[in-house]
Parts: C-alpha cells; structure tokens; sequence
C-alpha cells in the first residue's frame, strides 16, 4: 500500500514560461546591441594619402613679398608709358613745320635759314628733354622690370616647387627597369584636369629605352590625381615632364 | 561573390554561403537553449535552497517527526527534496519497525538504503540540463569557428577570381563569417559561467543533504533503540 506512494518523479516546475520570457529577452537585447549599438561601417572612407616635402616653408613666405611688390608698379607705368607719346607728338609739328617753309624757300632763302636754327634749338631742346624723359622711363622701367623680376622669381619659385611636387610623386612611382645604360632623357606632354586627374599622357621625345618609356608613362598613370598647386594660377592644362633615370 | 558597400549586421547575415547561415540557424538555437537552462536552473536551485532551508529550520525545532511526515505526504507536489528525502527515510523506517523482530541496525540501515535512492533521484533532477549547459559551452565556439572559417574560405575562393586582390573584396566575408564565431562565444561563455556556478550551487546542496541523512540515521538509531 504504501509501495504505491513511493517513486516520486512529478517535479513541479513553475519556472519554465519565465525563463523561456528571459531567454528571449537576452536575445533581443543582443540583437538590439548589435544592430544599434555598433557603429557598422555605412559608407567607405576615402582614404588620404600624405605626402611631406622639404621645400614647403619656404612657400608661406613666397606670397608675402609680393602683394606690397604689386600695389606699387601698378599705379607707375601708367605715367610712364603716357609721356613720350604726348614727347612724340609735339615733336612731330615741328618737322612739318620745317618742311612747310622748305616748298617756299624762292621768295625768301633767310627766313627759312632763321627757322632752321630755331627749329634746331627747339630740336635740341626737345632731344634734351626727351633724353631726360628715356632716362626716367628707363629707370622706371628698370624698376618694373626688377620687381617684375622678383615677381617672376617668386613665381618661379613656387612653380619649381609645384613642378618638384608633380615630380616627386611620379617619380615614387617609377620602377626603374635594371637594365637602362647612361642617362637618357624621356619628355611627356600630360593632359591634367583642374583637379589633377591626369586626361592623357603622351610620349613626345623617347628616352631611347623603351621600358623606361613604359615604367615612367605607368608611374604617370599611377600617380593621378598629380599634386595641386598652392596658388590655382600656376595650374597648367598640359605639362611638360622630363624625366631622367638617374635624377635624384 | 558581393562586395557589401555598407556593412550591416543584417546583410552581413543574408550574404553568407548557406553552410555559415546553418551554423549560425544552430547556434542561435543552441544558445537560446542554453539561456532557457540558465534562467529555469536559477530559479530551480533558488526554490531548492529556500525549500532546503525552510525544512531544516522545521526539523531541528524539535517538532514531533510523525506530524513532520503527515506534513511531507499531505504536500508532497510542492516539497523540496530534502523533505522528500526525510519523507522516503521516515516511511520505510515506520515500516521496518511495524514488522516484529526486525533489529535496529537492520531498521537503520534500510531507512538509510531509501533515503539514498531519492537522494540520488533529487540530485539527478537538480543536475538535469547541467549536461547541456557544458557541452554547449566546450562545443558551441568550435561551431561558430568551424563557421567563421568555412565563410573566410568563401571569401578567399572569391579573391582568387579577381585580378587586383584589395581588402575591400575580403573584408565583407571575412565579417560575416565572424558573425558566427561571435554568436558560438555569446552562447558559450554565459553557458559555461553558469555551469561552473551552478554545479558549485549544487555540489554545496548535495553535501547539506548527505549530512542531513547521516544526522537523521543518528535520530532514527536513537528511535529505534528506544
């Protein structure tokens, strides 16, 4: 009888909708963490390339000289270049004037004598003047053409350095082929896009080595978008690229 | 193969070969699994202990056995198990000692002999599901591993094909097959946390109920000698 009562498997288990509820939520929580809780990549980067160049400081200080270079010569050549034509114009009557009298030198030889030593007193004065005149322009001139100079230097300054970016960055890229003897000089004419894409490079004088050819016109290639200059003004649509392999 | 743009959980899922999208179907189930044991054994080994201690405060107060066990038989659904294991020990003591001529050594040890059988029927239903609990934590990372490297496998043959190999090409089948190594740790680590503290729970309860029989052969020997 109570034989009957002994095995007792019937275990209460209250516990097994709860938990189930619990395990779903630590699911669901998971889930949410790992949909909004990482930051998944939505888009690529681009990625930046950084190049660093020597000659750079010396850019900053290239437009300062200028702008008090350029203010000046501005207002000067206009005088300048205006006096000698109103110098030229005066002079020019006087002549006619002495050709005048010369048709009628019959009735009176001396009048026309009188004159020509007024018209060359006049002539010398005029030469005296204008000689003053040349003097200053040229002086002037010489001014101009010494802050166009230095403008230009400046400007060349900063080209050698925009061309010496544009070289150096294809030059990286070049794969020397071992077996290039002495030092032959290969010119690319290069098509850019304002924004350094290079449109079309072309072979115009070849290096003779026809693999140099090749690795340099790659190492163009390659190298696009080409360094941009500082000021947008130096930007050339088509470049002329010399290259040497054995350039430093 | 795709080259996946944006890398979303979602398409990271999707994309994968068929094999990595088994792997992960199993471990999401292995691992919900394991939380449904983690939580119910919780709550199990809490009712266990309270019940635990509940009763022992009940025996030790010096209450009259018999009413202990008229108590244990009237509610033996909602009893824990070292109740039923007084229970067990109390009723076939009851009966030894209403058949005549049967000694006490005979009496106790009998007792003690039942007490056992549900000692180790309680223990076997606390430990139930511990087993799942270990396994998924040794197994389930090689799942997901054998996942992750069956997806980069998938990704590798893809760059064979192409000519110029970027990361880029790589890189999104590489992340899904991770998916499954991620989803194989999620499941085991709070697996094995809880089977290591659980058996503990439960290696604690087992010595709380062997003392408690050797305590009450003593009480019942005395019983019996009387």
């Amino acid at each position: 009888m109570a034989e009957a009562l002994a095995p007792q498997f019937e275990h209460y288990e209250p516990s097994f909708v709860p938990s189930a509820a619990l395990a779903m939520a630590v699911h669901l929580l998971l889930a949410a963490i790992l949909v909004f809780g990482v930051r998944w990549q939505w888009r690529p980067l681009e990625s930046v390339m950084v190049e660093l160049w020597e000659p750079s400081p010396p850019v900053a200080e290239a437009p300062r000289i200028e702008p008090p270079a350029e203010p000046r010569p501005a207002p000067k050549p206009e005088p300048v270049v205006e006096p000698p034509k109103p110098d030229i114009a005066v002079t020019a009557p006087p002549p006619k004037a002495v050709v005048k009298p010369k048709p009628e030198p019959r009735p009176e030889p001396r009048p026309a004598a009188l004159p020509r030593e007024d018209v060359q007193k006049r002539l010398r004065e005029e030469l005296a003047r204008e000689q003053q005149a040349m003097s200053t322009a040229r002086e002037k001139q010489d001014f101009k053409a010494r802050l166009e100079g230095e403008q230009a230097a400046a400007a060349k300054k900063s080209m050698d350095i925009y061309a010496g970016r544009i070289r150096g960055k294809i030059r990286g890229n070049i794969v020397t082929p071992p077996d290039v003897k002495g030092n032959p000089e290969a010119i690319f004419d290069v098509i850019q896009l304002p924004t350094g894409e290079v449109l079309s490079v072309k072979l115009r004088k070849s290096s003779g080595h026809r693999a140099y050819d090749e690795a340099v016109e790659r190492a163009i290639l390659k190298s696009s978008p080409l360094p941009r200059p500082d000021k947008p003004e130096l930007f050339m649509r088509t470049l002329e690229l010399r290259f040497r392999p054995l350039d430093p | 193969m795709t080259v996946t743009q944006d890398l979303e959980i979602w398409t990271l899922v999707v994309n994968a070969s068929i094999v990595v999208k088994l792997v992960m179907a199993l471990l999401l189930a292995v691992s919900f699994m394991s939380w449904l044991f983690i939580f119910s054994k919780l709550f199990a080994i809490r009712r266990a202990r309270a019940q635990t201690e509940t009763f022992e405060r009940e025996f030790w107060s010096g209450n009259d056995l018999n009413s202990l066990y008229q108590g244990a038989v009237n509610n033996r659904h909602t009893i824990g198990s070292q109740e039923r294991i007084f229970e067990a020990g109390f009723r076939e003591f009851a009966k030894l000692r209403s058949q005549r001529g049967t000694d006490v050594t005979t009496m106790v040890d009998g007792a003690r002999r039942a007490m056992r059988a549900t000692y180790q029927r309680e223990m076997d239903h606390l430990e139930r599901h511990l087993a799942f609990l270990a396994s998924t934590g040794s197994v389930s990372p090689y799942v997901g591993l054998f996942g992750t490297v069956w997806g980069i496998m998938h990704a590798f043959r893809g760059l064979a094909n192409v000519q110029q190999a970027t990361l880029a090409q790589v890189a999104p089948g590489i992340a899904e097959a991770l998916v499954a190594t991620a989803i194989g740790l999620f499941a085991a680590i709070p697996a094995v946390v809880a089977y290591n503290r659980y058996s503990h729970d439960i290696d604690r309860l087992a010595i709380r109920f062997e003392s408690f029989m050797e305590e009450f052969s003593n009480i019942l020997q005395r019983q019996a000698g009387r």
